[in-house]
């Protein structure tokens, strides 16, 4: 009996590996990556779209009631990645309280607010716009903001509005990046409660699945990459995603019926 | 509830090739600026300004800051609200000092009270607002900057009555619209005078907008306002179009002081630098 219930609990280890790696993997066919990639190239696509010299987001961080710098491109200091600083510091801080976009230029000229700006932009800019991020539950989750115009001494309504939309798209992606990433935690969290909960029974073989599915996922890293493939195959043209998915379902049925002419290894 | 989509760039509608020109005619005809507010300093016109504070030190406030309150959010309270007195405001980010500098500057002998609404506390953004329209709904405000909003469903019908209850008491709610694509409340109710930034630079030019809910557009780009710290910044958004507009209908209200809200708004209205007057010509 004592060997069955190994064997159970083996599997269903096992299989609970499995689960969480599909999550991850859904998870990176959707979005390019992971949360700080994603950032990145949210960052960088604000600077060529607004003809900014320079682009952050900062997210918040409710438990140390700050606006964390999480990725910044251009001018701005890189060394500021992971820096804090009060809600209310600066006009970040502003845009996340009142939820309002705001532009700022002439920054320079008044050398008062250098302290200020050089805190939440990374250095002291001579335009500045910044967009909150809103959550489609109504939280301001972060703040963007792109620096210096470079054709011109402002940014304009045009693009405070166009900011606005781009926002929008950007919350929305890093909110299901953040969600994918807290339903995995959630879910190994509460899977490791219940493999502790009854101490007469204990169950290492799950704890011990559990405690390596956050860190060790080497094993599955091909299947990751596939993900990733899937997620550069989604933005191709349609015919050319059909083609993909045609090539996919010869492999695959090959691979059901044991014939394959293929070495796979 | 509409349907979600993506809403326009509410400021788009007041640049030069897409303001439409409107005419009064009749009595409205005969509503001018200068019958409307000329001379007027909006002498004893309680403002409340809901926003980040006022600096009532500021020197570009004059002394014009009589009072406020600070509104806190608190799950243990009733309504999770606090609400402290506060005889000197202060400003916690700067903009609520920019949106009275701009009041102060338009309506000179109005007297503003500050409405703190934004701080450190994150959770309870949308019922601290409330709370502080609320507020000066309870306490005679007579006209109310609102350069913030928020996009929450479920403060929908909260706003809107509050709204409403302002509208009955003859309190006008000016309102900044939100240069994001969703709904900004109270910004969107028919009750409240919504406004959006456009290019000019005179005050006292505003234009009206035929394709509502943004009825109003006042100048908002690159406006030289007042911050906290004593300082002064240049600064772009919707948020300071508003102060524009609650700036003049002080000054309405302080010469006509039995108009109705919505007699304020046909005054702004007939007032509007896209509005000629004249009658139609019968043919």
């Amino acid at each position: 009996m004592e060997a069955d219930k190994n064997i159970d609990e083996k599997k269903l280890s096992e299989q609970l590996q499995r689960l969480l790696m599909s999550i991850e993997a859904s998870g990176r066919a959707i979005l390019p990556g992971s949360n700080d990639t994603l950032l990145a190239s949210i960052v960088e696509a604000a600077a060529k779209i607004f003809g900014a010299a320079a682009a952050s987001i900062l997210l918040v961080n409710e438990e140390e009631e700050a606006l964390e710098f999480r990725v910044s491109t251009g001018e701005a200091n890189r060394d500021l990645v992971g820096t804090k600083f009060p809600y209310e510091k600066g006009i970040a801080g502003y845009v996340f309280m009142t939820g309002m976009p705001i532009a700022t230029s002439n920054v320079k000229e008044d050398k008062r607010f250098n302290q200020d700006f050089a805190e939440s932009t990374g250095y002291v800019p001579n335009s500045i716009l910044a967009t909150p991020l809103i959550s489609s539950d109504d939280r301001v989750i972060g703040v963007m903001e792109v620096l210096d115009k470079i054709d011109a001494e402002s940014f304009d309504m045009r693009d405070m509005d166009l900011m606005g939309l781009f926002a929008q798209q950007a919350a929305m992606a890093i909110e299901q990046s953040q969600q994918i990433d807290e339903v995995q935690d959630t879910m190994v969290r509460a899977l490791k409660r219940l493999a502790k909960a009854d101490s007469s029974k204990p169950s290492p073989e799950l704890q011990s699945a559990l405690d390596q599915s956050l860190e060790n996922r080497a094993e599955m890293e091909d299947l990751l990459e596939l993900a990733d493939l899937f997620n550069r195959i989604s933005v191709l043209g349609e015919a050319e995603r059909k083609a993909c998915i045609q090539i996919l379902e010869v492999f695959a049925n090959l691979r059901k019926t044991d014939k394959s002419p293929f070495r796979f290894r | 509830m509409p349907e979600e989509t993506l809403r326009p760039a509410w400021s788009q509608d007041f640049t030069p090739d897409a303001i439409q020109q409107l005419l009064a005619s009749g009595p409205f005809a005969k509503i001018t600026p200068d019958w409307a507010w000329g001379k007027s300093t909006g002498k004893g016109i309680r403002v409340a300004v809901v926003d980040s504070g006022i600096e009532h030190d500021h020197p570009a406030l004059d002394d014009c800051v009589k009072g406020g309150v600070i509104v806190e959010y608190d799950s243990r309270a009733e309504n999770y609200n606090r609400i402290k007195a506060e005889d000197k405001p202060v400003d916690v980010s700067g903009h609520g000092t920019a949106c009275a500098g701009i009041i102060h500057s338009i309506a000179p002998e109005a007297e503003l009270y500050s409405v703190r609404v934004l701080g450190r506390s994150m959770g309870g953004r949308a019922i601290q607002f409330a709370a502080g329209l609320d507020w000066t709904i309870e306490n005679d405000m007579q006209v109310v900057n609102m350069s913030l909003s928020t996009s929450s469903e479920d403060f929908y019908g909260l706003f809107h009555d509050l709204a409403d209850q302002a509208y009955f008491k003859n309190i006008n709610l000016v309102s900044a619209v939100n240069n994001i694509p969703e709904p900004s409340y109270p910004s969107l109710y028919s009750s409240v005078i919504s406004v959006a930034a456009h290019e000019g630079k005179d005050p006292f030019t505003y234009y009206y907008n035929t394709k509502p809910p943004v009825e109003f557009g006042a100048p908002g780009i690159d406006v030289e306002v007042a911050w906290n710290k004593g300082q002064y910044l240049v600064c772009t958004g919707n948020s300071f179009a508003a102060p524009h507009i609650t700036g003049i209908t002080a000054l309405i209200r302080a010469k006509h002081p039995d108009l109705t809200p919505f007699q304020v708004k046909a005054v702004l209205l007939a007032c509007a630098a896209n509005t000629k007057r004249g009658s139609k010509k019968k043919r």
